[in-house]
C-alpha cells in the first residue's frame, strides 16, 4: 500500500458527496421557485386572451374582433418581449391577428379551457397560451403567444440566487475540511518534529499527551519499542560493565606477576622472554580497555545519560597526574595550555578521546621531546578547541583521512598501536559533533597536532550527529 | 605496617601482596567483602586496599561499611571498570585514591607509600620526606637534622606539595591553599617561592619538577 496524505485522502473522500449534495440542492430549490413564477407569465397572457375573446363580435355569419388601434397597441406593449396573438373562429378560420401560429399540441385536453404550450413564431421561442372563449354559443380560440427573454431572465435569477449561496457553502465547507485537517494534524507534526530533533541516545518516552486519540496507539507502540530499545542498552552497559571487570582483572593479575618476575634475577634469555610477555599484556590490556571504550562511544553504550556541560579544563586535570607519570617513565616534557572551555558532551568519553590522543603523542615523540595539551577557542564563534601537539614523526597529508579508520596504521608507523586509538577519537568526536583536524604543529617543526573542534559554545550537537 | 588486600582474583591479589611483602609491609589477604568487613573490624589496619567488583557484598558497599565503623583507614580503590563513574562513586563514598586495572604493580606500591605517608601526617606532628622533617606543631624544618630556614609563604607551598608526593598539583590548586582572605596571589609569586624551596631542597636530592603549564610534583624521595 503506497503511503497517501491523510488530508488528501480526505478531501478526496468528501469532495464528491459534498459536490452532489449541493447539486441536489440546488435542483430541490429550483422547481418549487420556477412553478409559481412562471404560472404568474402564464395568467398574465391567459388575461389578455380572455379579453380579446370579450370583444369577438358575430354579425351576418361572420365573425370578427374589435380590437381598436389604441388598445392594440398597449396590449402589444412589453418592456422586454414581443406579444403576438391570433383568434380564429370555431371552425378555424382566422379573424384577427397575426397568422401563422404555432398550433396546440392535438393531443392536449383543454384545462379550464386553456392550453399552455411552447413553440417558435418568428424564429423566436415563444411560450403561448390558447383560451377557448365562448362565441356565439360555439367556441373561438384566442393564442396569445409572448418571446421568452423576461421568462429566461427570471430562470437565470432563480438558478443564480439558489447557487451563490450552495457554491459559498461548498467552497466554505471545503476551507474548514482543509483546515480543520490541518489543525487536527498539527499534534501529529509536533510528534514527528520532536521525534526528528532527538539524538540516537535519546531513549526517553514521547510525551503522548500531545498526540491526538487516533494518534495514540501509534505513540504507545513507539514508546513500547523505545523502552524496549533503552532496556536492551541497559544490558549492554551492564555486559560492558561486567566484561571490562572480567577481562580487565585477570590482566592485572598477569601484568603484576610478569612485572614481579622481571624484578627477580633471572637468566638472561630468559628475561627477554619475559619482557615479550610483560609487553603483549600491557598491549593487551591497552586494546581491551581501547574496545570497551570504542563500545561505549556508540549509541546504547552507556552515556544515555545523556549528554552535559563539561568543563575541558577539568577533564584535563583530572588526568594530568596519570599522563605525566608515563610522560616521566619516557623522558618526555608533558606541557599543558589551558583556558576555561567549556563543551557539550560527556566527560567520560571525552577523557578517553584525550587519553588516546596523549598516549600516541607519549608513544611516537622521541625522548627529550615535547608533548603539549591545549584548551582554547578558536574562530569568530569561539569554537571549543582540544588540541593535543609532539614532536614524533608526524603524519603525512596522504595519510591523514586513513588513519581514522577502525584498525589502520599509516605505513612505517612504530610502537605498539593498535590502530584504534584516532578510530576511538573520531568516534568520540562525532558523538559531540566535533570535527578531528590532523595538522602540523602550530609552531612548525615536525611533529603531529590532532584538533577536535566542537560546535559552537553553547550549541548542542545536531540530532544527525553521526 | 599492616595492609589488608581485599581482592577475589588470586593473582591480582598475589602480584599486588607480593611486591607490598618486598617494601616490608605486613599484607593480609582475603577474597570476600563481608571477610574483610569483619577483619577490619576485629583488627588494626594501616591501610586497606579494596577491589570493586567484589562477588557478593560488592567493593562500595565494603567501603561503606568501613566508613562507618573503621573510620580512619585510608582505602585505596582498584577498579576494572570505567574508571570516571567508579572513581566518582568511590572518592564520594570516602576511598582515599584509586587505581585502574590494569595497573603496574610499582604504581600500586607507591599509591600505597604515599597514602599511609599522608595519613601519618595526619596523626602525628612530624612529616617526614627523606631527609626533610617538618615539625607542624613547633613550625620547625630539619633537613638532614639541620635546621632549615622556611619563610612562611615557602612553608605552606611545601607543605602542599608534601599533602601529595608524586602527584601533580596545579599552581591554582597552590594559590588557592596557600592564599589568605581577600589577597590576591599571582601565579608568578607561586613560581618564585617554589624557585626558592628548590634552592634549599635540590641539594640534598629532594626535587620538585615542573609541569609546563600546570603546576608542580614533589618527586618521591628515593635513596642514592
Amino acid at each position: 500500500m503506497t503511503a497517501q496524505s491523510l488530508r488528501g485522502q480526505l478531501l478526496r473522500q468528501l469532495l464528491p458527496p459534498i459536490a452532489a449534495l449541493l447539486a441536489l440542492a440546488t435542483v430541490i430549490a429550483y422547481y418549487p421557485t420556477i412553478e409559481p413564477a412562471t404560472a404568474a407569465y402564464d395568467q398574465a397572457l391567459i388575461d389578455v386572451g380572455l379579453a380579446l375573446g370579450d370583444r369577438i363580435e358575430y354579425n351576418d355569419g361572420k365573425y370578427s374582433l374589435d380590437l381598436p388601434r389604441a388598445a392594440e397597441r398597449m396590449l402589444r406593449t412589453d418592456r422586454y418581449d414581443s406579444i403576438y396573438f391570433h383568434v380564429s373562429a370555431p371552425d378555424g378560420a382566422h379573424i384577427a391577428g397575426d397568422e401563422g401560429m404555432p398550433t396546440p399540441p392535438a393531443d392536449e385536453t383543454p384545462a379550464d379551457h386553456v392550453i399552455a404550450y411552447n413553440g417558435t413564431y418568428a424564429g423566436k421561442d415563444v411560450r403561448v397560451m390558447a383560451v377557448m372563449v365562448p362565441c356565439n354559443g360555439r367556441r373561438c380560440m384566442v393564442q396569445v403567444a409572448e418571446t421568452t427573454y423576461k421568462r429566461q431572465r427570471l430562470l437565470r435569477y432563480i438558478v443564480l440566487s439558489s447557487l451563490v449561496p450552495t457554491v459559498l457553502i461548498a467552497l466554505a465547507t471545503l476551507m474548514i475540511v482543509w483546515f480543520g485537517v490541518k489543525r487536527s494534524l498539527e499534534p501529529l507534526d509536533q510528534l514527528s518534529d520532536e521525534i526528528k530533533a532527538r539524538s540516537p541516545r535519546d531513549l526517553r518516552p514521547v510525551d503522548a499527551a500531545v498526540a491526538p486519540e487516533e494518534a495514540k496507539p501509534l505513540v504507545g507502540a513507539l514508546n513500547a519499542l523505545l523502552q524496549e530499545v533503552a532496556e536492551a542498552n541497559l544490558n549492554q552497559q551492564r555486559f560492558l560493565a561486567n566484561a571490562a571487570h572480567q577481562l580487565r582483572t585477570p590482566l592485572a593479575g598477569l601484568q603484576a606477576h610478569t612485572e614481579l618476575a622481571m624484578a627477580q634475577p633471572v637468566p638472561e634469555a630468559c628475561r627477554s622472554e619475559l619482557e615479550q610477555v610483560h609487553l603483549a599484556t600491557v598491549r593487551t590490556a591497552r586494546l581491551a580497555n581501547q574496545l570497551l571504550a570504542l563500545a561505549r562511544a556508540e549509541p546504547g553504550g552507556g552515556i544515555s545519560a545523556g549528554l552535559g556541560p563539561v568543563e575541558l579544563r577539568q577533564v584535563v586535570e583530572g588526568a594530568a597526574d596519570e599522563w605525566v607519570h608515563r610522560a616521566m617513565a619516557r623522558d618526555l616534557d608533558l606541557g599543558f595550555d589551558l583556558m576555561d572551555v567549556r563543551v557539550y558532551g560527556d566527560a567520560f568519553l571525552l577523557r578517553e578521546a584525550l587519553a588516546n590522543l596523549v598516549h600516541n603523542s607519549l608513544e611516537y615523540t622521541p625522548a627529550g621531546g615535547h608533548v603539549t595539551v591545549r584548551t582554547s577557542v578558536q574562530g569568530l564563534d569561539h569554537r571549543p578547541v582540544l588540541e593535543v601537539e609532539d614532536e614524533g614523526p608526524g603524519i603525512p597529508p596522504a595519510e591523514r583521512e586513513r588513519v581514522l579508520e577502525r584498525f589502520y596504521r599509516a605505513p612505517g608507523t612504530g610502537g605498539t598501536g593498535s590502530g584504534l586509538g584516532l578510530a576511538i577519537v573520531r568516534e568520540i568526536a562525532a558523538v559531540h559533533g566535533a570535527k578531528v583536524e590532523i595538522g602540523d604543529p602550530r609552531e612548525g617543526g615536525h611533529g603531529c597536532r590532532v584538533t577536535l573542534i566542537f560546535p559552537p559554545a553553547g550549541q548542542r550537537p545536531s540530532a544527525n550527529e553521526r | 605496617m599492616r595492609i589488608l588486600i581485599v581482592e577475589d582474583d588470586a593473582a591480582v591479589a598475589g602480584g599486588v601482596a607480593r611486591i607490598l611483602e618486598s617494601e616490608g609491609f605486613a599484607v593480609d589477604s582475603v577474597a570476600r567483602g563481608e571477610q574483610a568487613v569483619l577483619a577490619a573490624t576485629q583488627e588494626r589496619f594501616d591501610l586497606v586496599i579494596l577491589d570493586v567488583g567484589l562477588p557478593g557484598m560488592d567493593g562500595f558497599e565494603v567501603l561503606r561499611r568501613l566508613r562507618s565503623q573503621a573510620e580512619g583507614v585510608p582505602v585505596l580503590l582498584l577498579t576494572g571498570r570505567d574508571a570516571v563513574d567508579d572513581r566518582v562513586h568511590g572518592l564520594d563514598l570516602g576511598a582515599d585514591d584509586y587505581v585502574a586495572k590494569p595497573f603496574a604493580v610499582s604504581e600500586v606500591a607507591a599509591r600505597v607509600r604515599a597514602l599511609i605517608r599522608r595519613s601519618q601526617a595526619h596523626a602525628g606532628p612530624k612529616v617526614v620526606h627523606g631527609p626533610l622533617t617538618l615539625d607542624t606543631v613547633a613550625r620547625r624544618a630539619f633537613l638532614n637534622d639541620a635546621p632549615l630556614e622556611l619563610a612562611g609563604r615557602e612553608w605552606a607551598v611545601l607543605e602542599v606539595l608534601l599533602a601529595k608526593v608524586e602527584r601533580v598539583v596545579s599552581k591554582d590548586a597552590i594559590i588557592q591553599a596557600v592564599a589568605n582572605w581577600g589577597e590576591e596571589l599571582s601565579l608568578n609569586a607561586i613560581e618564585v617561592y617554589v624557585s626558592r624551596l628548590r634552592a634549599k631542597l635540590e641539594p640534598a636530592g629532594i626535587r620538585i619538577r615542573t609541569v609546563r603549564g600546570f603546576g608542580y610534583m614533589l618527586e618521591d624521595y628515593k635513596e642514592k
